[in-house]
């Protein structure tokens, strides 16, 4: 089919959807006008029930927490598939030599970059740390500090080269850091019917309202969360950095099934 | 206005749609779907606000201060988490059909040819330098 | 706290996750075959609790809350499962389905180090996940990782074809996943909350309301992409294709099917109480589910490529299946969940008889393999069951499914629906039936018009005996063909209405006796025509080939493989449910 003929296509769908989706925002409730009653009831009853202040935290891991279980799981999906598909491909090897194109210069790196790195890198993780620990109190939480611990480690790459890089983060250890975080997180979910409770009901002592250690089950659910979290991103910028680098062998078109 | 934000994101998925159904590079339709998916972001959100309440972190505020809806905070969470695997997995996707096929043209990459001729004989044409260069 | 079969609710869900962490926490630990016994140990399960909960769930359905949160003041705060007795079943047979199909993968995937069973068990968990629960986004976020895990398996052979295949899937499910989730935004704005019933009550007080119709059109155009519905079907064939044969067992054993399950769910609780949306269910569904039928039954005629054949013809029995939910009757919904369990049964069967054939031939292609089965026998006995089965044989579930949908259009008056739903199967049949004889009995030496279909030369590993990999196929089959119908008789009727809030009307029409027959009789015409096209005389075939080649090309051109024009017609699908919605 033709560019154009898609566009036709196009033109045609529009020409039914577009007063079909100015009906429907008409009919929606103006915008800032009101918001949805499940939310109203969340915030007015959820700092009573679970003494959190971070209520996007407690809907995470405490109300819906199915939700965010399915979602590690997803994440880990997505993270076990790249891991495939790249490493199919390449195999487990790896290699020192980076892969050079004609014509572009390989600029050392320089001692700032070191200096910075070496600077930024302990600071980028604590940040994390502290956006980890304080799911319940201020916005964050699991899967926002453990991106951010996850970005740190590429201050590695930068700071120390690609055999720094390499020395320091093991797949291995990547591997058992995602699945265990995110056992931890099912386990979670399965312990309270264990004493009787719901899945996933939280029955660990709630602490103190704006206290860092407030909300119970839900710190441990954070801390399954940000585990997986970091494994998983630091997994996948592995296994892209691996694709910079120049094959052992050349690629050979043979069979390549798993 | 008070329905600038719903049209915003209708606007968005078009405009996102359409980059995909004319795309010529893997990359750019990656970038087209993550913009479909910004659409459904500023729906999600949109539909949660309210004027005049505050997020709803009962941190420096007292609880029951009127907040906006946390519910879509974290559906839209979430839905940041699934754009994230899926742009990965598609970019995996890329480099592995780049590496195979030598080309980031979608019209170029077809599931199969027909007539029982070997998708291989069409691929590895290594006249991609100016692809590779042109990141 | 819950009493005893409530409690059971949470776990198939669960069990499958906690394994599937466990294998990928210790993955280089594990010595080699631990991932696929822990991987049928879990499918097994999974298989006996829901066996267990839909025994409990036929005096009413079970309803679980998670977190402990029940809903207070009517207002729902939690995530739940509510499981009826159809649901119930077929999260069982999910679990078979997946039991037997790591059984037929044990060992093709030992390079990985477990990463298939982990990507599978995820699967597992989402399609259960997705029967039992009552929570719109809960749907959605099983929904995705049904889609995220299928598209990680698909890509698994790494050709340029798989590629291909692999990114049109997941760009097409991206976009259904969008459509989706701006639904559930809609329809939330609306209601208020997000939990079926409650989404129900706000639905039936609000009248006729654009925001719901709007949100009906997305969520259904959703789960339509995943249903294979045209026009939205050209990614299952890419993807089924180049897909590994176990996981095409459960793509089209199961995930397609799921999608119009959960259609079906949607429509008839959460838009029950909408008369736009039900006014505009019988002509939407049956029209695009009678069309579906026949052209994913004639495109399979075309093909020679097996993989992809049997891609057309689950797009086929989609559709039926899609006609039956459309007639709106407790016999086109119960018969629709009967034909899912029996479509899977003997579409999986057939898509394992292609994987052994991949394996032990090391073709897939239906001209190459001409004649080359004769070693093996045993599983051409099983394709021609297979293919008579899918043809409409009056034998086992896919047969009672099919009566009973039949029945439901009889009942309703929609008669050319009902000749759609018997074309389609005999049509899939045909192209079954015609490739085995072509391939076990050496006939058919003419190509014909499928020797201009799409093919690849592909293999698999064969490093499994054929018993192990043909008695998980005879296993599938002898479910399908074992399964008393009398049970089935007697439980449908109450298992339907429970899953449709309706109350319980009493015994389901069946369709006329003799279409079945008919359907069996064209299917052997059709497969006989493509096997004895050299000797039959001219004054038959000149005709029939000179009608066929044009729209033939036509078809063959649409099914292009490039994205762009996938998403033209996605648009062009959206904005027609849309255009039925207004026009009510």
């Amino acid at each position: 089919m033709s560019p154009r003929f898609r566009i036709a296509l196009l033109a045609l769908a529009g020409l039914v959807l577009l007063p079909a989706a100015a009906r429907v925002i008409a009919a929606l409730p103006p915008f800032g006008s009101t918001i949805a009653l499940y939310g109203e009831r969340i915030n007015a009853v959820t700092p009573e029930a679970r003494h959190v202040a971070n209520m996007v935290s407690a809907i995470n891991f405490d109300l819906r927490g199915l939700d965010t279980l399915g979602e590690e799981f997803m994440l880990l999906a997505a993270i076990t598939g790249t891991v495939v598909l790249l490493r199919g491909r390449r195999g487990e090897g790896t290699t020192e030599r980076a892969m050079r194109l004609p014509g572009r210069a390989v600029i050392p790196r320089s001692e700032a970059v070191v200096l910075g790195c070496r600077i930024a890198g302990p600071l980028t993780c604590l940040f994390g740390l502290y956006v980890v620990l304080h799911a319940t109190v201020t916005p964050g939480g699991g899967f926002q500090g453990g991106v951010i611990l996850a970005s740190g480690t590429l201050l590695i790459y930068l700071g120390e080269g690609y055999a720094g890089w390499r020395d320091s983060i093991r797949s291995h250890w990547l591997d058992a850091l995602e699945g265990g975080g995110a056992l931890l997180f099912a386990l979670c979910g399965l312990a309270p019917m264990l004493t009787g409770a719901a899945f996933m009901q939280n029955i660990l002592p709630l602490g103190t309202f704006r206290d860092l250690f407030s909300g119970g089950l839900m710190l441990v659910e954070n801390l399954g969360v940000a585990l997986a979290v970091t494994g998983g991103f630091t997994q996948l910028f592995l296994e892209f950095m691996e694709e910079t680098r120049e094959a052992e062998e050349p690629d050979e078109p043979g069979e390549e099934s798993a | 206005m008070s329905v600038l934000p719903y049209a915003v994101a209708a606007w968005l998925f078009g405009v996102g749609l359409y980059g995909i159904a004319t795309s010529r590079n893997f990359i750019h339709l990656v970038g087209c779907l993550g913009v479909c998916q910004s659409a459904t972001y500023v729906l999600l959100l949109g539909l949660g606000y309210r004027w005049g309440s505050i997020a709803p972190i009962f941190y420096d505020h007292p609880p029951g201060t009127p907040a906006v809806d946390p519910v879509m905070q974290a559906l839209v969470l979430t839905d940041i988490v699934v754009g994230a695997t899926l742009t990965a997995l598609l970019l995996v996707l890329t480099v592995q059909a780049h590496k195979r096929g030598g080309s980031l043209d979608p019209e170029k990459l077809r599931p199969m040819r027909a007539g029982g001729k070997s998708g291989r004989s069409q691929g590895s044409s290594r006249v991609d330098e100016p692809a590779r260069g042109s990141r | 706290m819950t009493a005893f079969p409530a409690l059971l609710l949470p776990l198939p869900v669960a069990i499958p996750l906690v394994l599937c962490a466990v294998i990928l926490a210790t993955a280089h630990i594990l010595p080699g075959r631990m991932p696929d016994i822990l991987a049928i140990g879990a499918a097994v399960s999974v298989a006996i609790l829901s066996a267990v909960i839909a025994r409990h769930a036929a005096q009413g359905p079970i309803v679980y809350w998670f977190g402990g949160w029940e809903p207070k003041d009517g207002v729902y705060l939690g995530i739940g499962f509510s499981v009826d007795e159809a649901s119930g079943w077929i999260a069982a047979f999910i679990g078979v389905l997946y039991a037997l199909t790591f059984v037929f993968a044990w060992g093709f995937f030992d390079r990985t180090h477990g990463h298939f069973h982990i990507l599978m068990l995820l699967f597992l968990a989402a399609m259960v996940g997705f029967s039992f629960t009552r929570d719109m986004f809960n749907l959605f976020v099983w929904f995705e990782v049904m889609s995220v895990a299928a598209f990680a398996l698909t890509a698994y052979h790494l050709a340029e074809s798989s590629l291909a295949g692999a990114i049109n899937f997941t760009v097409v499910n991206s976009l259904a996943g969008f459509l989706m989730l701006g639904g559930i935004g809609l329809i939330y704005a609306q209601a208020g909350t997000l939990d079926f019933e409650g989404i129900a009550a706000a639905v039936a007080h609000g009248g006729r309301d654009p925001v719901v119709a709007g949100a009906f059109c997305l969520v259904a155009a959703a789960l339509m992409i995943k249903g294979a519905i045209v026009p939205f079907q050209f990614w299952l064939a890419d993807a089924h294709a180049v897909a590994p044969s176990p996981v095409s067992v459960i793509f089209s054993g199961s995930m397609v099917s799921l999608g119009l399950f959960g259609l079906a769910k949607v429509s008839s609780v959460v838009f029950a109480g909408s008369d736009q949306v039900q006014q505009a269910l019988p002509i939407l569904l049956i029209g695009l589910g009678s069309f579906t039928a026949l052209l994913g039954g004639w495109m399979a005629l075309l093909q020679r490529h097996l993989k992809r054949m049997l891609a057309f013809s689950t797009i086929s029995h989609a559709g039926i299946m899609l006609a039956g939910i459309g007639a709106l009757t407790a016999g086109g919904t119960g018969g629709m969940l009967v034909y899912v369990v029996g479509h899977g049964l003997v579409k999986g069967a057939l898509f394992m008889i292609a994987g052994i054939l991949l394996a032990t031939q090391a073709s897939i292609d239906e001209i190459a393999l001409r004649g080359l089965g004769r070693g093996i026998w045993p599983a051409g006995i099983a394709m021609a069951l297979a293919g008579l089965l899918l043809c409409g044989l009056p034998l086992g579930a896919l047969d009672q499914g099919t009566r009973l949908v039949q029945g439901a259009l009889a009942q309703q008056g929609h008669g050319i629906a009902l000749a759609a739903t018997a074309i389609g199967a005999a049509l899939t049949g045909a192209a079954v039936l015609r490739a085995a004889g072509r391939i076990f009995l050496g006939l058919g030496p003419d190509p014909g018009d499928e020797a201009g279909a799409p093919s690849e030369d592909e293999r698999e590993k064969a490093n499994r005996p054929l018993w192990l990999m043909l008695a998980p196929c005879c296993a599938l089959l002898a479910l399908d063909v074992a399964i008393p119908a009398e049970v089935i008789a007697q439980a449908l009727p109450r298992a339907a209405a429970a899953f449709m809030h309706r109350p319980d009307a009493g015994a389901l029409a069946e369709g006329p006796a003799w279409l079945p027959w008919a359907s069996v009789a064209a299917g052997l015409a059709g497969a006989g025509y493509g096997l004895f096209r050299n000797r039959l005389p001219k004054v038959v075939v000149r005709p029939v080939s000179a009608t066929q080649s044009a729209p033939t090309r036509a078809l063959e051109i649409l099914h292009s493989g490039l994205i762009g024009d996938y998403a033209a017609w996605l648009a062009v699908g959206v904005a027609g449910i849309a255009a039925v919605l207004a026009m009510v």
